[in-house]
């Protein structure tokens, strides 16, 4: 039931460190609302899961950091082992003196097979540390330069060594007006590449992370930390130890294996969304009281109208009505208002979990033809409250919830392509055009499948 | 059994005494009454029910009949009568008694319970490197499923199969771990280490007494077993005398008998002849040891044998499904050519 963190890159090894710190603070938690039993299993599985016993007692993270520079690694590190309640093992790091320019394709033919014996002989070493291993998590930004080629060179590395083990990509999508000029290049490689290897990919939008930040945090200046410590939550409001049956008497030792299995059996399908209500400073979490009925009504609001936060959701849009046939969506450019969705997976903590109704998320209306609700639909469950909200619901929706931002950036890459430019960037380092529109067209037959759902 | 007294003047006790150890050699928790087995020649509905307890299926009355029946199937009984009876138990218990014993005949049920039921104490690894060639028939009549559906059902066949992957390697971990810290510990030098049960006993003292109670469960089973091997023919004896009432003509089913033998035959020696090269595969249960490299090779099976025979079974397979892809890939190749404005996208090379 162990769960092995590859952080990749600036972007993975900060992320990385804010979901173990959550982790590990929701671990200590003395606000779980649960019989002090219960408490005591799910830190028991809890630390099986993330941390692994060293002789000072401290808590050793399962992970291994990977980064072009020695720069943020060594602040990761350090930051965690001045916690004084978890550290990473100071063995467990990848990083090169100097850095190696800011290239996708760099990062992609040179270096990762230069280092690639070096760094999974770090990764068997933390999988050997697991009695059982459930699979691997890596964390990584997808429109970066080096980060992101090596990030999608060392997931085929996994795949390779680890053929099943369960391998789940956490994907950083890039601001819409971000500042990288290739950045929609990057993407199409990265997204592409991953698809070939690993098993899910679980995206985060910058763009809407920042939105939950100002509006639903009321943060003034929002950092990356901000932004990051959002991400975190939201990750380890899904990953934390759960009830994964109905009946189950004990927590779940497959988590990836549980997620897999009711998310993304299908090959084609593997783009995963995640939603997480309700979301708010801490200031104003003492002051509020959710009832389950509300949160699940907005969580499955924000399915349907595919709304990235409980603010600003639109009410008016609603599922087909039966022996309506749905309107043919003829292309994903224009605006989608009905979010069909494949798979959804709701994972509910805190108080009362037992008595909440999930009727709505029932409806075949939400799914696409081929897949009954019965299959389609998974609870995870537990009394413990995570992070001192009394109630969270989150919901990772195997869904078209990404049909619309992929269709947009594979666009803008296509525009760019068609015209040649920075190409070169990419074949002085071995990646060809050729090697472009293997990429192109592995993402449109992946729109072209989300789309016709 | 009023009928099959005056048959049997000297042998009065013997029937029953034959079905006791019979009974008496099947597991405790499957095992039903003697008295069953009279009730069921005479269609008593309460034998049905008793019957059916040496069965081990599922939840569920008419699962357990369905699951009954398949099970019958699939070892290759054919009386159409059996396959007739109602789901709800309410008849039939006649032929439940006569695929009972056509069972018990045909793949050696009882022996094949003692083997399954046998107390371990060591650690148990099941070793096969006999390949099985599974021929499956292409259903006789149109599915009507969304293949993206059979696709998705397929995906979570394959994920199980990798978690049931993740649970072995576990398993294999967490007994290494016992059999090192244990090794030096063990009487028999041979074996050098504990097992898990071993190590149990040693841990809580107190489970002996649950390992003595199934050590003798074992051997009353035994021993009922070879008692029941005297008393068998007493039993078929029986079987075949209440047959006898509702057999056709007698010729006629030694003439049925000898073309089912011949066809029999045929089978068997095309099945010999196709598994003639795979005589020599390992199968069957052994206990796991763990030895040194150093250690002395003993006349059982070594992990790393098997291990390179398994590989070599993989890379034919592996060939085989290289082959079978190019097949594919070509009767696609020649479709998409008979098609107008298609062209054929094959998934990313790596």
């Amino acid at each position: 039931m162990s769960i092995v963190t590859v952080q990749l890159g600036q972007c993975g090894n900060q992320i990385g460190y804010e979901v173990f710190n959550a982790i590990c603070s929701d671990f200590h938690s003395t606000h779980g609302l649960c019989s002090k039993k219960e408490n005591e299993s799910y830190q028991e599985a809890c630390k099986e899961r993330f941390f692994s016993e060293e002789k000072t007692g401290v808590p050793v993270a399962r992970a291994v950091l990977v980064d072009m520079e020695p720069k943020v690694i060594s602040q990761t590190l350090s930051m965690a082992a001045r916690s004084g309640h978890w550290k990473y093992d100071h063995q467990s790091h990848f990083c090169q003196k100097q850095g190696s320019g800011n290239n996708w394709a760099n990062g992609y033919s040179v270096h990762g097979p230069r280092y690639r014996e070096v760094i999974m002989n770090l990764v068997q070493k933390e999988a050997e540390k697991c009695d059982r291993l459930s699979g691997f998590f890596t964390v990584m930004s997808m429109a970066g330069g080096t980060g992101s080629g090596m990030g999608a060179f060392v997931t085929q590395c996994l795949r390779d060594a680890f053929p099943t083990s369960f391998i789940l990509n956490q994907v950083i999508w890039p601001y819409g007006t971000g500042e990288v000029i290739v950045q929609n290049y990057n993407s199409v490689l990265t997204l592409s590449h991953l698809y070939q290897s690993s098993d899910a990919l679980l995206v985060h939008e910058n763009d809407a992370i920042h939105k939950i930040c100002a509006q639903l945090m009321n943060i003034k200046k929002i950092s990356f930390r901000d932004v990051n410590q959002v991400i975190a939550h939201q990750l380890g409001s899904v990953f934390q130890p759960t009830y994964s049956s109905e009946g189950a008497s004990q927590y779940s030792k497959s988590p990836l294996g549980d997620l897999m299995e009711s998310l993304v059996p299908h090959p084609e399908f593997k783009m995963l969304g995640l939603r997480n209500i309700p979301q708010m400073s801490e200031n104003s979490l003492a002051y509020s009281t959710f009832t389950w009925p509300g949160l699940i009504k907005h969580l499955r609001q924000m399915l349907i109208a595919n709304a990235k936060m409980e603010e600003g959701i639109d009410w008016q849009v609603r599922p087909p009505l039966p022996g309506h046939p749905v309107p043919p969506k003829a292309s994903p450019n224009k605006a989608l208002h009905f979010n069909t969705s494949i798979a959804n997976l709701v994972v509910l903590r805190g108080k009362d979990v037992q008595s909440v109704d999930l009727g709505g998320f029932r409806d075949p209306a939400l799914y696409t033809s081929w897949l009954n609700p019965q299959e389609a639909f998974n609870i995870w469950k537990t009394p413990r409250a995570f992070n001192k909200y009394e109630k969270s619901a989150s919901l990772v929706s195997n869904s078209q919830f990404l049909l619309k931002l992929m269709d947009n950036i594979v666009g803008k890459a296509w525009n760019m392509f068609a015209s040649k430019a920075y190409v070169h960037q990419y074949t002085k380092f071995g990646i060809e055009e050729e090697d472009f529109l293997d990429c192109f067209t592995t993402l449109e037959q992946v729109i072209s499948s989300y789309a016709s759902l | 059994f009023g009928s099959t007294r005056g048959m049997w003047p000297g042998r009065a006790g013997a029937l029953p005494a034959a079905i006791g150890a019979l009974c008496r050699a099947l597991p405790p928790g499957s095992r039903p009454a003697p008295e069953t087995f009279r009730l069921a020649k005479f269609n008593r509905p309460e034998a049905v029910r008793a019957g059916e307890a040496g069965t081990d299926p599922p939840d569920g009355y008419c699962t357990q009949i369905r699951f009954v029946k398949s099970v019958l199937r699939y070892h290759g009984y054919g009386r159409p009568e059996f396959y007739q009876l109602p789901s709800d138990g309410s008849q039939g218990s006649r032929e439940l008694l006569l695929a009972f014993s056509w069972l018990l005949n045909r793949i050696n049920l009882l022996e094949q319970l003692l083997t399954a039921n046998r107390v371990k104490i060591g650690d148990e690894a099941s070793v096969c490197t006999v390949s099985r060639f599974f021929c499956l028939s292409s259903p006789s009549h149109q599915l009507d499923v969304d293949v993206r559906y059979l696709q998705w059902l397929n995906g979570r066949l394959r994920f199980k199969w990798r978690s049931l992957h993740v649970d072995r390697q576990e398993q294999c971990k967490l007994l290494h771990k016992i059999h090192s810290y244990t090794s030096g510990c063990h009487m028999d030098q041979t074996i050098g280490h504990f097992s898990v049960t071993e190590t149990d006993l040693i841990r809580q003292p107190d489970s002996y007494k649950q390992l003595l109670q199934l050590l003798e469960s074992e051997t009353s089973r035994l021993e009922a077993f070879l008692e029941w091997k005297q008393l068998e023919p007493v039993y078929w004896h029986w079987m075949v005398k209440s047959r006898e009432r509702t057999l056709p003509d007698e010729r006629e089913f030694c003439a049925a008998v000898r073309t089912i033998t011949e066809a029999v035959k045929l089978k068997l020696s095309d099945l010999k002849y196709h598994c003639a090269h795979k005589k020599n595969g390992m199968h069957g249960s052994y206990r796991l040891v763990f030895k040194d490299k150093r250690s002395e090779p003993i006349t059982n099976v070594n992990a790393t044998e098997v291990i390179s025979k398994l590989q070599m079974e993989e890379a034919t397979l592996k060939r085989e499904l290289k082959r079978l892809q190019e097949e594919c890939r070509h009767k696609l190749d020649e479709i998409a050519e008979g098609l107008v404005g298609v062209i054929c996208i094959p998934p990313i090379k790596r």
